[in-house]
């Protein structure tokens, strides 16, 4: 039972944390991003550089500083990626007509060729990541629990926080929570609609990094292993409420235990049928997703 | 050296050309009334002020810096820069943020660092002009009625460290008792030595309470029409 537990919420935890920054990209800059699957294998990757790097020059394979560098590179690194998306799809069309279209065909561009280009420079061979929390298990009485996976909990869970609240309290929050209820309105008040939303998609740029970094804990970093974390954190954006955080979070730790449970008592392979069995319910009866705010953000 | 000097400035909407060829300056201290019909340009004026019109032409100088210049594409894409320099606007209808709770619409209006700092005062200073949100400071946005809706507006506008603020149509849409409480409030706060420009469509409204009226007519200025509407009493006389 508790294996279950830590098991659906480790999922939740990953999911939140990608579906979080599709939502938070959706509601302040109005383009669905499909390239954060790119951007969430870019972070994976420029971990990986600086492990082989620590590892082939000074010899260091573990440790904490190390664990620290793996996940901060990873997170500037799809922070970066978040940069080059919105360089690419979003400053030169965001004022143009039918910017959404465009920016979704943009973005699916990038994502296709971001694979490509993945592919060549690191072939289609996986690469494994450092263990950042350790190999090590500890026991509550008969279960065993790894460090891995309430490490991983933990900060995925102060990070939402951290961002949560930083929305919440700082300037730039409000900013970009203005932005997302009014563009027009925010505009007017100083908010300049190009700075916060290159700011916007660098955070769910970092939010994707360190996602790609503890799912390198489980699966290794590969061309396309951003694709199956950008399709369900797709669907459970959706089902969330785009651009509202706790409906967002809530439908990450539904999807993360239906994922567990579907594997546990069934397989693997009906997993994404009880996903999108779970989000199609969840849509008849919520239109607006659990969270809701559709009505306050945009149309 | 005047706030605002507009030097042959058109502008419109693709090929539509709402403004023509404008001269006008606003001097500090000023508050200026700008009449006119439905769509005869007020509000594309104060829209060509901070480049949020389709395209513009001509010389606009805010504090001797130049703001305005040629431009056909790029809407609004100034406009935070030029807000920040120190033009506030309080939008026709009102431009608020539905899910922001009244208290944060009027902080998102105190965008440069030191209105920000002080931003609890600026706004208790708002409150003693608006009385009614002090009520409703935790509710969100959306759910209040038009008069607070638009309060909250100017409120937000009057929340930045501004040298010139452009108010428009503040009473669009209000019952005539409200509108008058607002404008009142308007021009009771002291400008120093910045200003304020209000597009109003009812002149009795502006009537009597502001230094100039100008005449806006199918895209050009029509100085000074308070005089030919002397007789008219100030609303709240009537």
């Amino acid at each position: 039972m508790i294996e279950l537990i830590a098991s659906g919420l480790v999922l939740a935890s990953m999911y939140g944390l990608v579906a979080v920054g599709i939502s938070l990209t959706w509601s302040s800059v109005g383009m669905l991003n499909l390239a954060q699957g790119f951007v969430f294998t870019f972070g994976g990757y420029v971990a990986f550089l600086f492990a082989q790097y620590m590892a082939k020059n000074f010899s260091i394979r573990d440790g904490v500083l190390l664990s620290l560098g793996v996940v901060l590179l990873g997170m500037i690194g799809s922070a970066i990626a978040g940069l080059i998306v919105g360089g690419l799809a979003f400053l030169p069309l965001h004022d143009r007509v039918n910017f959404p279209v465009r920016g979704l065909i943009a973005t699916l561009a990038i994502s296709i060729m971001g694979t490509q280009i993945f592919m060549l420079i690191f072939g289609p061979q996986s690469k494994p990541l450092p263990q950042i929390f350790g190999i090590k298990r500890f026991k509550i009485g008969d279960f065993s629990i790894a460090y891995g996976q309430v490490g991983t909990i933990v900060v995925a869970t102060v990070v939402l926080l951290v961002v949560t609240l930083w929305m919440r309290r700082s300037r730039r929050g409000l900013q970009m929570r203005a932005m997302m209820m009014n563009p027009l309105g925010a505009n007017m008040v100083g908010v300049s609609v190009r700075t916060t939303g290159m700011i916007a998609l660098a955070i769910s740029g970092a939010l994707a990094g360190l996602a790609s970094v503890l799912l390198g804990q489980i699966f290794f970093v590969s061309p396309t292993s951003g694709v199956q974390p950008l399709i369900v954190g797709l669907i459970i954006s959706l089902a969330g409420g785009l651009g509202s955080m706790p409906g967002t979070v809530l439908a990450a730790v539904l999807l993360g235990f239906a994922e567990a449970v579907t594997a546990r008592y069934t397989e693997q392979s009906f997993v994404p049928f009880v996903q999108f069995a779970l989000v199609i319910a969840i849509l008849t009866f919520r239109p607006r997703g659990l969270g809701g705010v559709l009505e306050d953000v945009r149309e | 050296m005047s706030l605002l000097e507009m030097r042959e400035v058109s502008s419109g909407y693709g090929t539509m050309r709402v403004i023509h060829g404008l001269n006008f300056t606003i001097d500090p201290g000023e508050r200026i009334g700008l009449v006119g019909l439905n769509g005869h340009g007020k509000t594309t004026l104060i829209s060509t002020i901070v480049g949020m019109t389709g395209w513009q032409d001509g010389s606009i100088e805010f504090m001797g810096q130049q703001i305005g210049g040629r431009r056909s594409h790029g809407v609004g894409r100034n406009t935070p820069k030029i807000v920040r320099s120190g033009i506030a606007i309080a939008p026709q209808g009102d431009a608020i943020f539905p899910g922001l709770t009244v208290e944060e619409n009027l902080a998102s209006g105190a965008y440069t660092e030191g209105a920000w700092k002080t931003r609890k005062q600026r706004r208790d200073a708002i409150l003693e002009v608006f009385p009614p949100l002090r009520t409703r400071l935790k509710q969100s946005a959306g759910t209040l009625s038009g008069g607070e809706r638009r309060m909250v507006s100017v409120g937000r506008a009057l929340m930045a460290d501004a040298k010139l603020y452009l108010v428009d149509e503040p009473s669009l849409g209000l019952a005539p008792k409200i509108s008058i409480g607002l404008v009142d409030a308007l021009c009771k706060i002291d400008l120093g030595d910045g200003a304020m420009l209000i597009a109003e469509q009812n002149l009795p409204l502006l009537s009597g309470r502001c230094d100039r009226i100008l005449g806006m007519h199918a895209g050009e200025l029509k100085e000074d029409v308070g005089e030919a509407f002397g007789d008219i009493p100030p609303a709240a006389e009537m």
